[in-house]
């Protein structure tokens, strides 16, 4: 691997910044193709918010290994509670795209009938938790969820929550690692980290760049990936989600993230290292590219206007 | 209350006990029975000492399907969580009505233990500000229990018709310091919830009308008790049960029946439920006022919250006090 300063530290990659498998049986029970239209779905999503103009909306771009692991390898009794640049999870998960749409434009006839913060989804049905709106928040109900679901007993699912490293600053992140190792409880945080090129600035106030450096000094089981490697993400949080359901207790997954508007190298790209795969193995054509983003692109324009004429933003 | 506690654990197994100590009986000792049952101990949830994280906990154990009853230390442990027990009031209506949280925080409130500063502040006027917190005072001893099992059903929460508003956010049930002190030599019967709704006439009269809740209860109970002996003055106690949401139009039609109203209650006399009262009794009851609506607190300066423990005693309105604001209104 090329050393670049955009390429993270001390995480652990499957697929390197030229699209080549380290370790190719490690995607053995994967289908590659579909897993990258996943990949592109959530980035045409990004764009079809962008285009909408909603206020206080931050794009994800650059961030798609992330929602896609999570939505592919959460099973189906496993609640995963959301941050504000995380709708492309509702997507993969199998949220009706009108239902997505409506949320995501607040409208009336959303699921919360307008009152999600910007940029959040929730959805009952498809065990979703919305965004909350105090610092860290969300990590203290996710840990109380999941011990919730441990007292349930057998056949009750894992609880996974996802944020930012801003928040890893905060008093209820580590009362939440607190709780959650005291408690032993089936949660995995999912922490995304903001890669930044030169070392974060000293008034990031990150205490060292690893997050998962500090969650494993609490005795936390920790992996740190890049987000650029989507299948070396989904290969990590998968395995934190394995050890959840066995009753290994609580996890945590950094992944690097490269903000896609902040104009990195291509290979920093997760869709572009993906594409490179799967280029490398025949299975990649520019008229595959094309069709997979005008069947998603031609789904959501349907699905916001319809949300958009029966209710439109509150 | 411990056994009380136990009781309600036994009655229903979505509930568990959250807090600090409550594996080891609990700092008032209202785990203590339950500790001993060893059915019971999986759902004593031992927790590490937290601000807002045990707070968020419980909502998040509620969202699970279960029903928290959080043990704390004092009233000021929810100040020190406010971030997460805002987020908990507001979680149901966020959520569309998607979910409840159905979590009850017992806490002892306000003075009574001698100790000053945080342990003797009266809590309520803060907690009442919180969107979608519901929350709850007792007042005399023997109703202790009542309140706490009344307090410990969320009626409503058990259908699954989600398209109504009929979501339940989070309760406290807070109990005076003054009242819980007090050694209970009655019996009781675990079994019996509050007979009545928590704010309700607890005596009647009609010369004129004293809303009291928590510490102040029993020195107003006390005090028409001796309006009546000594000067044949029968007055009606309300208890204000519950501080929010406040019954406003329950309260207009008490406070418009006798137009003569005195207002009594521990702690602080600014910015409080006390004052609350006063405005909405000057905003709906101003035709029938026949005097001026008088506060009695405690006797501190108007200002000061903020307590040592010797000066405790004062801050609880006395019977005295609570008479003369009543012979004052009937004689004006």
């Amino acid at each position: 691997m090329q050393a670049t300063p955009w390429e993270p530290e001390g995480v652990e990659a499957l697929l390197d910044s030229n699209g080549a498998l380290v370790d190719p049986s490690a995607v053995s029970g994967i289908d590659l193709r579909s897993y990258y239209k996943k990949m592109v779905a959530a980035r045409v999503l990004d764009h079809k918010l962008r285009r909408l103009e909603l206020p206080m909306w931050a794009s994800s771009a650059g961030e798609e290994a992330v929602s896609v692991a999570i939505g592919d390898s959460v099973a189906a009794n496993d609640w995963v509670f959301v941050g504000n640049r995380d709708a492309a999870i509702g997507l993969i998960r199998g949220m009706p795209l009108t239902e997505l749409a409506r949320e995501l434009l607040r409208s009336p006839s959303a699921p919360t009938r307008g009152r999600a913060l910007p940029g959040s989804i929730s959805s009952s049905a498809h065990k979703i938790m919305g965004a909350c709106e105090a610092l860290g928040a969300s990590l203290g109900l996710a840990a109380g969820h999941a011990h919730g679901q441990a007292l349930a007993g057998d056949g009750a699912g894992a609880t996974l929550v996802v944020f930012g490293e801003g928040l890893t600053t905060t008093g209820m992140f580590h009362e939440s690692i607190s709780m959650a190792m005291a408690h032993d409880v089936p949660l995995v945080f999912v922490c995304k980290s903001q890669l930044w090129p030169d070392g974060a600035p000293p008034e990031a106030g990150l205490l060292g760049d690893s997050v998962a450096d500090r969650a494993r000094a609490a005795g936390m089981w920790t992996r740190r990936s890049d987000g650029a490697d989507p299948l070396g993400v989904k290969r990590s949080i998968a395995a934190a989600l394995h050890r959840a359901h066995d009753g290994a207790g609580p996890s945590l997954v950094e992944v690097v993230v490269t903000s896609i508007t902040r104009d990195p190298p291509a290979e920093r790209d997760p869709i572009e290292r993906m594409r490179r795969l799967l280029d490398s193995r025949g299975e990649w054509t520019q008229t595959f590219q094309d069709v997979s983003e005008a069947e998603i692109n031609g789904q959501l324009e349907k699905a916001f206007e319809q949300a958009q004429t029966d209710g439109g933003p509150a | 209350m411990a056994r009380l506690v136990a009781a309600l654990l036994r009655e229903d197994d979505r509930r568990c006990l959250l807090g600090e100590d409550v594996r080891s009986g609990g700092m008032l000792g209202l785990s203590r029975v339950a500790a001993e049952d060893e059915q019971l101990r999986p759902r004593l949830l031992g927790s590490p000492l937290t601000g807002a994280g045990l707070v968020a906990h419980a909502g998040g154990l509620a969202l699970a399907g279960l029903r928290p009853i959080v043990l704390l230390p004092s009233a000021s442990a929810l100040l020190e969580a406010l971030p997460a027990l805002r987020e908990l009031g507001r979680l149901p209506w966020r959520s569309g009505g998607q979910h409840d949280v159905p979590v009850l925080f017992v806490a002892p409130n306000g003075p009574g233990f001698g100790v000053g500063g945080d342990q003797a502040e009266c809590a309520e006027a803060t907690l009442t500000a919180v969107p979608g917190v519901e929350v709850w005072c007792a007042g005399r001893a023997e109703d202790l229990c009542g309140y706490l099992r009344s307090a410990a059903e969320f009626l409503g929460t058990d259908t699954d018709d989600h398209d109504t508003e009929h979501t339940s956010g989070p309760r406290v049930l807070l109990l005076p310091r003054s009242v819980i002190v007090r050694d209970l030599m009655i019996d009781l019967d675990l079994d019996a919830s509050l007979p009545r709704a928590p704010t309700a006439v607890l005596r009647e009269g009609d010369r004129a009308t004293v809303f009291a809740w928590g510490a102040a209860l029993a020195p107003a109970l006390a005090a028409a008790d001796a309006c009546a002996r000594h000067s044949g003055i029968e007055v009606n106690v309300v208890e204000l049960g519950c501080l929010a949401p406040l019954d406003e139009a329950l309260l207009v039609e008490l406070a418009s029946a006798t137009g003569k109203l005195v207002i009594a209650h521990a702690g602080p006399r600014r910015g409080g439920i006390g004052a609350e009262l006063a405005a909405l009794f000057a905003d709906r009851s101003i035709l029938h006022l026949d005097a001026p609506i008088l506060r009695v607190t405690g006797e501190l300066p108007a200002n000061l919250a903020l307590l040592a423990g010797h000066e405790e005693h004062r801050a609880s309105p006395t019977a005295t006090a609570i008479a003369n604001a009543i012979t004052h209104v009937v004689h004006y």
